[in-house]
């Protein structure tokens, strides 16, 4: 897990197996490590009581598993799904908790390669996104990729709605 | 200290369940000493444990128990009495030698436990009990039943040990045999190495040594036997050697003999001879029967082999949906079928993980006993239902909470002999436990005849700690229930038995935990009733699937009472209320999709849901009731486990996700419910 987190955290060295997606019009990565499938959208069970990050639960091959919000998450607004949306399951740590959690992406890219020279950290200025849930950024072909830092961006929400009656 | 081997951990295992079966058998010998088939229990089971001990290296355990089972061989042979003192210390020895066995195989360790002062003075406190009995050599006047080896004299024997290549890795300890063989009279120990294999055919962790032991003693040829009890009954040839002494030649090791035990041991080691023959019988008739009526699995393997049948059932909800949608008379009629044989696989294999409670139930009267005399009162320890089952992590977990309580109705239940005498009951106080299934609920009660709780200063403190608001109008049984609540103890002085204010609190959590609830019932003067409900089993229940808005929730059965329809007229008529008539009856209700936040369309027909919950009728009003379904409770991911009211998961027949409620937590949730109804 150490050596995980270290590519995510601190991509200087070596290269690194990067999926890309994207989310409104933006460009993200995640260590491909993480990345346990990529599927057609399923039907989603939403929870009642719950926080909107983490809205409902899908049947992904008999597991029960939480579809987390990234849209909300990165203070984006709510969009319809598309042809072109995917689920991506992926496998984290919540709480010292190994856990599958499902996002919606608009689409998804491919799976590339990068080198740790070419990510650099996340600029000060002129980024849109909360920086807690970044972990460095990477040009390619004029593209920007933004990696997120899977350790907190799937954080639980800190303050629980659960008595919302 | 690390992970013992696994042959040890089974040990260990093992020697805790003779450790059990050893307290229980003592408990019933305190009430009826003369029985003689108890105390050929008791011996058999220690002389189970100080035989295995001493293979498995547990040398301190094998002394000290050397020492206790001949206490209670002088017991069998009318030489001494069970008395009331000796039942009290053989109860403490017990306990010491849980804790020879808790602290494994580490030689310095037991070295020094051997020398402990708590184990000495035990001996010493067995010795004082049998007084002159155990000093007169046992031979002389011990009536033998039925054998033909009372020994006179030292005889010579010639014993060759060739262990199994493989006895090393079942945890055998050649080396404590064969020292404990030399311990039984003067004996020449010869070691031979000629069966090493060449190098290359050698495995490093095998046995490949013989060793030949030519003996001088008067312990008798089944004293002998009984060291290698647990060896392969080949690796020992023992014959009676007379002058066979003289063949051998150039001894490689001599062991000068000692007396077993040293100083600790109040007999000499020749009178274990005859009684060991008995006790060898037994125990191995013991062996052979536990063998054939149980298996051992790890518990792993159980857990991979519920899931496989939770996805069986699953798949097999989906077969069946699909059968109804084609219609096909052929595959409906397999789809049934196979529902029923998977019916049956689910209840067999469910069953593989129960128990019987009285596994924990034969604790409980050690700790009434201990506790009985630790507060000077008069208690007796009644149980019922001991054959009813539970699953094994359900009984794992019930212990604790139990002594909990157990310690509570003997500590605050039962008064003080003078207050019982003027309440005019009988001195001797009586707790019962008693398990019984009902519906997919098992419950557990515990209820004592002592005074009741004392319910108006359970509301006084309650008021104190901010609880319950001073003008509350809760009624007495509403008010008996907040012993549960946290932090919440009314004992006046902190006794070592309860009253830590953490007890009745931890023992709900416990319980809630466990998917069940517990619930206090009380009369003043007559006694407290506490009942545990549990879930029959915890991983498949069967649900009601229910329809709110658009989604699908399951309802435990067991908690659901009734359904009632609520017709367009009546939710009109009550809406604004909380409460609805039925059938004469103020029942209060939840509407679901309010509670839910979901948009409420005013349909025509609705449907009320009536469970139990806090001890109370409650309605929950759900859009249709859809039927029953065998729900596989999957659990929730950390995002979603503390919401109240939801108690996991479950996937449907058609593949969609439902969610399981919890209506306890739910009617919990919401607070004010109690207050409005009252």
């Amino acid at each position: 897990m150490t050596t995980d987190s270290n590519k995510t955290n601190l991509p200087s060295q070596g290269r690194m197996t990067i999926l890309t997606f994207r989310l409104m019009g933006e460009i993200f990565a995640l260590a491909v490590e993480r990345v346990h499938e990529i599927i057609d959208p399923l039907p989603v069970t939403l929870v009642p009581r719950t926080d909107p990050f983490v809205p409902g639960l899908v049947n992904v091959r008999g597991s029960v598993v939480p579809v987390a919000d990234l849209r909300q998450r990165l203070e984006m607004p709510p969009a319809e799904a598309t042809e072109h949306s995917r689920m991506v399951v992926l496998d984290v740590l919540i709480e010292d908790t190994a856990t599958k959690v499902a996002i919606v992406a608009d689409s998804v890219d491919q799976v590339s390669e990068v080198e740790g020279s070419q990510i650099e950290p996340v600029p000060e200025i002129g980024m849109r996104f909360a920086p807690r849930f970044l972990a460095g950024v990477a040009k390619r072909d004029g593209d920007l990729i933004i990696l997120l830092r899977v350790e907190t961006v799937f954080e639980p929400p800190q303050v629980r709605n659960s008595r919302a009656a | 200290m690390t992970t013992p081997p696994l042959p040890v951990q089974t040990f260990m295992q093992e020697a805790n369940e003779v450790l059990e079966s050893l307290e229980t058998r003592l408990l019933e010998l305190e009430g009826d000493p003369t029985n003689s088939e108890i105390i050929d229990a008791v011996f058999r089971n220690l002389h189970t444990l100080k035989g295995s001990g001493e293979m498995f290296g547990f040398t301190a355990l094998a002394r000290f128990t050397h020492s206790f089972e001949n206490a209670y061989d002088a017991v069998r042979s009318g030489k001494a009495q069970v008395s009331q003192a000796l039942i009290d210390v053989s109860l403490r020895s017990r306990d010491h030698i849980q804790r020879l066995i808790d602290i494994g195989t580490d030689e310095a360790e037991n070295a020094r436990l051997a020398e402990a002062p708590e184990g000495l003075a035990l001996l010493k406190e067995i010795d004082a009990i049998l007084g002159k009995a155990s000093d007169a050599p046992a031979e002389a006047s011990h009536p033998v039943e039925g054998e033909d080896e009372t020994e006179q004299g030292p005889q010579r024997f010639r014993a060759t040990f060739t262990p199994d290549v493989d006895s090393l890795r079942t945890g055998m300890r050649p080396d404590l045999l064969v020292e404990e063989l030399a311990d039984l009279g003067t004996a020449t120990v010869e070691c031979f190495a000629d069966a090493v294999p060449p190098l290359e055919e050698i495995d490093p962790a095998g046995c490949y040594l013989r060793w030949e032991i030519a003996i001088e003693t008067d312990a008798g040829r089944t004293a002998i036997e009984d060291i290698f009890l647990f060896a392969d009954e080949d690796a020992l040839k023992l014959e009676e050697a007379g002058s066979a002494l003289d063949a051998v030649e150039a001894p490689a090791t001599s062991i000068e003999a000692k007396s077993i035990g040293g100083a600790a041991s109040p007999a000499p080691a020749a009178p274990a001879a005859a009684p060991a023959q008995k006790g060898n019988d037994g125990g191995e008739r013991a062996t052979a029967a536990r063998r054939s009526d149980s298996v051992r699995v790890q518990s792993h393997r159980l857990d991979a082999l519920m899931d496989q049948l939770g996805e069986l059932v699953i798949a097999q909800a989906r077969l069946n949906r699909i059968a109804q949608e084609l219609a096909d008379p052929n595959l409906v009629g397999t789809a049934e079928e196979i529902e029923r044989l998977i019916t049956g696989l689910r209840d067999a294999t469910l069953s593989i993980r129960m128990l019987p409670i009285g596994t924990v139930f034969g604790k409980f009267r050690r700790v009434v006993r201990d506790l009985s005399s630790e507060l000077g009162k008069d208690v007796t320890l009644v149980t019922e239902g001991e054959d009813t089952e539970l699953d094994k992590n359900v009984i794992d977990s019930l212990s604790e909470p139990l002594v909990h309580i157990i310690r509570n109705s003997v500590d605050h239940g039962v008064e003080p002999l003078e207050a019982r005498k003027a309440a005019g009951k009988p001195d001797l106080a009586t707790v019962k436990m008693g398990a019984f299934q009902s519906g997919g609920e098992v419950l557990v009660t515990v209820s004592d005849d002592g005074g009741g709780l004392k319910t108006d200063r359970i509301r006084a403190r309650a008021i104190e700690r901010g609880l319950i608001p001073e003008d509350n109008d809760l009624t007495d049984k509403q008010i008996n229930q907040l012993i549960f609540a946290p932090g919440f103890s009314t004992a006046e002085t902190l006794s070592s038995v309860s009253g830590r204010g953490v007890g009745m609190d931890a023992v709900r959590t416990v319980i809630t935990d466990l998917g069940g609830s517990v619930e206090v019932e009380s009369t003043k003067g007559v006694g407290t009733d506490i009942t545990l409900r549990l879930p029959l089993t915890l991983a498949i229940i069967e649900g009601l699937l229910v329809r709110v808005a658009s989604a699908p929730y399951v309802l435990p059965l067991a908690s659901v009472e009734e359904c009632v329809e609520l017709t367009a007229e009546q939710t009109r008529r009550e809406s604004g209320r909380s409460i609805l008539t039925i059938r004469d009856e103020l029942v209060p209700f939840l509407d679901l999709k309010m509670l839910f936040g979901f948009a409420t369309d005013g349909e025509a027909t609705r449907r009320i849901v009536i469970v139990r919950a806090e001890g109370r009728r409650v309605g929950l009003v759900v859009d249709d009731i859809i039927g029953q379904h065998q729900t596989v409770i999957k659990s929730l991911s950390p995002y979603h486990r503390d919401i109240d009211g939801l108690a996991g998961g479950t996937i449907l027949g058609d593949g969609s996700v439902a969610l399981i409620l919890d209506p306890v937590a739910l009617v919990k949730s919401t607070g004010t419910l109690s207050a409005e109804a009252a």
